[in-house]
């Protein structure tokens, strides 16, 4: 109750300034749709890749701040103003210019487009966006494969703890071991190394054999987890948690105790085939894939494995068939995030696949929200964004966002987008569309 | 050949028999009722036939195919639907997806389907869909189809609970206090609803029932449990006069 | 032989650890029905505390300010930690679980995580990586019976471990609270009945679990002198996972699963390179849960007790 009396003292003078700029904004962006946002983005971002450090120069901020200059901001408050005129000049006016020009051509589009294709264009433009951001310091480009990688590893547990409704903790077991699988089939396969002598295959071959290693690497893991999975058809809840919490040990101690792949003192020599566009596609792949099994009926099964168990057998749910196939696609999708961050940071130990990386997901995923596809990428995206922005501040950084994430968790306790998907008007518009027409048919009859 | 027959049905919960040689004929068609007091094991004869249970002793016999120890969903699949005494909806999902989700052996796209959004699934989903649209239609129950379960009215949610067995297509449809909570008016529709259902799919009913005005009126067969044991078998007529119904009865005859 | 009776007194000795802290686990799970997952950097704080203290006190010992010998600086050490333990539990369940107590169990297990991460973080900015020894108490005398070797201070802590829990026993089954609080772990909604607050038993609760932490960090402290932040991640989600061996929410069953797995782990140091412990005993582990689902003393499961 304090905190709100509080809360709206602070925010009279804020409306005064919000509102006309809402309405403001309201008036003349109402209508445009997300496609010329991300195009306005896209150009805006390109537009940072050309010219961004020389008017960094000039503001006199030495190079193009990370990540929009928060970071800066919160070490020398006197580069405010800099920052300022830098994100008006590079983000805010393009984007808005370009989302204005191409409002109209953006809503022929949505009317005669089909679906599919629509979607796919909005995927173009956000890979336009990330691929010219990550181009402009190296830094941006790790911190995007490795948000890529965190949004498998969350949303791959979310069908486990949000969709089936347990509590998982093996993730990083699970991503370990795909970590290690891909590496030591592409170290032994591509490079010449002295572990494992000479490269076996033309080291040019060494990109395109890397989706085979996630796929291997992928499989591997599923297969993995099936001592998860098993014990999952007789126990749940806090027993399935623990083994699931033995499995994380049992493999971090199994690695630890392999001396040919560097026991605890890691492997590394991985080929960089790891680029930004491979993260992006597999995440994107992972995505869709994951999302597609969800709004199946045979994904909704998952649902129904949660919310009562036996009368999903009873309604011929085959409930061990469901339990395997969520933990498999789990241990599957975090088996390939960990070959991709094996070759994103090009070497890897026992100790990086601990327990805290396991309560770092489990945090992005409780923030984001269960049973979320959405809430497994915005979760993920405001936890790196969060820990990005604190990173100069080191350790103090694990004393913020704890506190950051109880605070959200005791105001949303189901997360952010827990339960809940986001709406894009567009496809709410469409899927509106197909229901009225479903519910006519069977009217009709 | 009957749909149903079961012989010599025994079951121990530990030390405890909780059903002993428990005999049945159900032949197709037939509605049929199982009634006892508090604790004589109704439940349980229901959880051993759906498989949740496995006896300790007897057999089960379902259209000519012994089906004693198979699990649950396989004996769903092989037609016994059934309802649960205190509903066990899915209560997250929307009344469509619950019933959606019982189609689940009839689905015809594999795990393929499902990860890639393959053009059988889309057609298959769309199969579902309608059907699924259509069963609650014929309940009387699709303008909540976009509804989740747990937001509805109880009586809506029983509905939903009996589409969803109906979606696994069942030749025997098991209910469990089909009128708990129920006041007099809805008992007598419910009365007409099985009615209702029984002509329109085709089907077997056996019901376990509390209220013997509802049984009396509703069933051609019952037969009566007290304490695991069959005290009793008959006709209504002969079941409301029957000593030992009577006797153990004795202290809840009185809201009859 | 004489290896296996030397190893058995090791064994009881990692057994006393873990099922002191294994007992907040469990004391906690049985009233709330969720793990306290910063119970581990709660026994790690705890052993900090004690740290200070017998620094302190034996700081003011030196100058002759209090005419203390070692083993009074010890009993109080163990009386003051035990004491301020308690209000770090207590802390902990104010912040993490408190305002969570109608929400998914699986959110009050985040904020536990968080709160451990927050602590691990808050000693390590406050006192450096730099590793801190705990002062000697008591000087350690080895007591040779037949070919078996003793340290005073494995009896000691052995003696110390039954000791509390047989004051456990007494304070559950004699006092108002005590029965309260199995009152509760038997039916969380009766209690308000009985005219105890809730809170205050699950106040209760955490700092008794607390400062049974606070007592096995002292000990421990004396074994093996060298504090670190993350000793609380190693040893205490040991002891969860002996909570969970013998049956969640039992508290005979944390007691048997804490010894069970000193035993285990010392069995397997012994006759396996010790490099392979974490993996020997944590299949023992998966297996016994394989073949029983619901630990060693642990209630069937039920829809109640789902996270």
């Amino acid at each position: 109750m304090g905190t709100q009396t509080a809360l709206s003292r602070v925010a009279i003078p804020w409306r005064r300034w919000v509102h006309p700029v809402a309405a403001w904004f309201r008036q003349h962006f109402g209508d445009t749709p997300l496609g010329s946002w991300l195009l306005g983005a896209a150009v805006a971002t390109l537009l940072e890749r050309l010219f961004g450090a020389t008017i960094a120069y000039y503001l006199g901020l030495g190079s193009v701040p990370a990540i929009f200059g928060l970071s800066i901001v919160l070490k020398t408050p006197a580069l405010i103003p800099s920052v300022l005129v830098f994100v008006l000049l590079m983000y805010l006016l393009p984007t808005l210019l370009v989302a204005k020009f191409t409002t109209p051509l953006f809503l022929r589009w949505e009317e005669r487009l089909s679906t599919r294709v629509y979607v796919l264009l909005h995927v173009l433009f956000l890979f336009l966006i990330l691929y010219f951001w990550s181009q402009v310091d190296p830094y941006r480009l790790l911190v995007l494969r490795l948000l890529g990688i965190n949004i498998l590893l969350t949303l791959s547990l979310n069908l486990v703890n949000g969709w089936m409704g347990e509590f998982s903790v093996s993730v990083a077991g699970f991503m370990s071991v795909g970590a290690y699988v891909s590496s030591v089939f592409m170290v032994w396969g591509f490079v010449n190394d002295d572990v494992f002598g000479p490269a076996f295959f033309p080291e040019s071959l060494a990109p395109l054999a890397f989706p085979l290693s996630l796929v291997l690497a992928g499989a591997v893991t599923a297969v993995s987890a099936l001592a998860v999975a098993i014990p999952s058809f007789r126990t749940r809840g806090d027993y399935l948690a623990i083994i699931t919490l033995a499995y994380l040990f049992i493999v971090k101690s199994t690695f630890e105790n392999l001396d040919f792949i560097g026991g605890p003192r890691g492997f590394m020599n991985q080929p960089e085939v790891a680029s930004f566009t491979v993260v992006f596609v597999w995440v994107v792949l992972g995505i869709w894939v994951m999302h597609n099994f969800v709004t199946s009926t045979l994904g909704k099964a998952t649902n129904a494995v949660r919310d009562n168990e036996s009368a999903a057998e009873m309604m011929t749910v085959d409930t061990r068939r469901v339990k395997v196939v969520a933990f498999l696609t789990h241990a599957f999708w975090s088996g390939v995030a960990g070959g991709l961050y094996a070759h994103v940071i090009g070497y890897i130990n026992p100790s990086s696949f601990d327990l805290r990386k396991s309560a770092e997901i489990l945090g992005m995923l409780y923030l984001g929200g269960l049973n979320s596809v959405s809430g497994s990428i915005l979760g993920p995206v405001l936890f790196m964004f969060l820990s990005e922005i604190l990173r100069p501040f080191q350790l103090a950084k694990w004393l913020v966002i704890p506190v950051i994430l109880i605070y959200a968790m005791v105001r949303r306790p189901r997360g952010l987008m827990g339960f809940q998907e986001l709406r894009v008007p567009f496809l709410v518009r469409r899927r509106q569309a197909q229901e009225e027409a479903r519910a006519h048919a069977v009217a009709g009859d | 050949m009957p749909l149903l027959e079961i012989k010599h049905l025994t079951h121990w919960f530990g030390g405890l028999r909780a059903v002993h040689d428990f005999n049945l004929k159900l032949e197709p068609g037939e509605i049929r009722g199982l009634i006892g007091p508090n604790g004589a094991g109704k439940t349980t004869v229901f959880n051993l036939v759906t498989g949740f249970y496995k006896p300790t002793e007897g057999r089960i016999i379902f259209m000519g195919k012994d089906i004693t120890g198979k699990r649950p969903h396989e004996i769903a699949r092989m037609g016994i639907g059934r309802t649960f005494q205190n509903l066990r909806l899915w209560t997250h999902l929307t009344a469509l997806d619950n019933i959606k989700v019982a189609f689940y052996s009839q689905i015809r796209y594999g795990l393929v389907g499902a990860f890639f959004n393959t053009r059988a699934r889309r057609e298959e989903e769309e199969r579902i869909d309608h059907e699924a649209r259509n069963l609650m239609k014929m309940l009387g129950i699709d303008q909540y189809a976009n509804w989740v379960v747990s937001g509805l009215p109880y009586g809506i949610q029983r509905k939903v609970e009996i589409a969803r067995a109906l979606a696994t297509k069942p030749r025997l449809l098991l209910l469990d206090e089909p009128t708990a909570g129920m006041s007099p008016a809805e008992m007598r529709e419910t009365m007409d609803f099985i009615l209702f259902i029984r002509e329109k799919f085709n089907l077997t009913i056996w019901l376990i029932e509390h209220k013997m005005k509802f049984v009396m009126g509703l069933c051609e067969w019952i037969q009566v449990l007290n304490f695991g044991e069959t005290i009793a078998e008959g006709p209504p007529k002969e079941i409301q006069r029957h000593p030992e119904v009577i006797k153990a009865y004795l202290g809840e005859m009185v809201e009859l | 032989m004489e290896q296996l009776a030397q190893q058995l007194f090791n064994a009881l000795q990692w057994g006393s650890y873990y099922a002191l802290i294994a007992l907040g686990y469990s004391m906690v799970y049985s009233i709330l029905m969720l793990f306290n997952f910063a119970h581990g950097d709660v026994f790690m704080v705890a052993t900090y505390i004690g740290y200070f203290v017998a620094v302190g006190l034996l700081g003011l010992a030196s100058l002759s300010l209090l005419p203390l010998s070692n083993v009074a600086v010890f009993v109080l050490t163990l009386i003051l930690t035990m004491f301020l333990a308690s209000f770090v539990g207590i802390g902990v369940e104010l912040v993490a679980y408190r305002p969570l107590r109608d929400a998914p169990r699986a959110s009050a297990a985040i904020t536990g995580l968080m709160v451990g991460i927050f602590m691990e973080t808050a000693v390590l900015a406050a006192l450096g990586a730099s590793r801190k020894d705990f002062p000697l108490l008591i000087p350690p005398i080895t007591f040779t019976i037949g070919p078996v070797h003793v340290t005073n201070l494995k009896l000691l802590t052995l003696a110390m471990a039954f000791g509390l829990m047989f004051l456990l026993h007494l304070f559950i089954s004699r006092t108002k609270i005590g029965m309260a609080m199995r009152a509760m772990s038997f039916d969380y909604a009766v209690v308000p009945l009985m005219g105890i607050p809730m809170n205050t038993i699950i106040v209760f609760t955490f700092a008794l679990g607390s400062a049974l932490a606070g007592a096995a960090g002292i000990l421990f402290g004396m074994a093996y002198p060298v504090l670190d932040p993350y000793m609380g991640v190693l040893i205490g989600w040991k002891a969860f996972v002996a909570a969970i061996l013998g049956g969640r929410g039992s508290i005979f069953g944390a007691v048997v699963g804490g010894f069970l797995l000193g035993f285990i782990e010392i069995l397997v140091a012994a006759t396996l390179p010790s490099t392979m412990r974490d993996l020997i005993a944590y299949s023992i582990v998966l297996l016994i849960l394989t073949f029983r689902p619901y630990g060693l003393f642990g209630e069937e499961y039920s829809a109640r007790l789902r996270l």
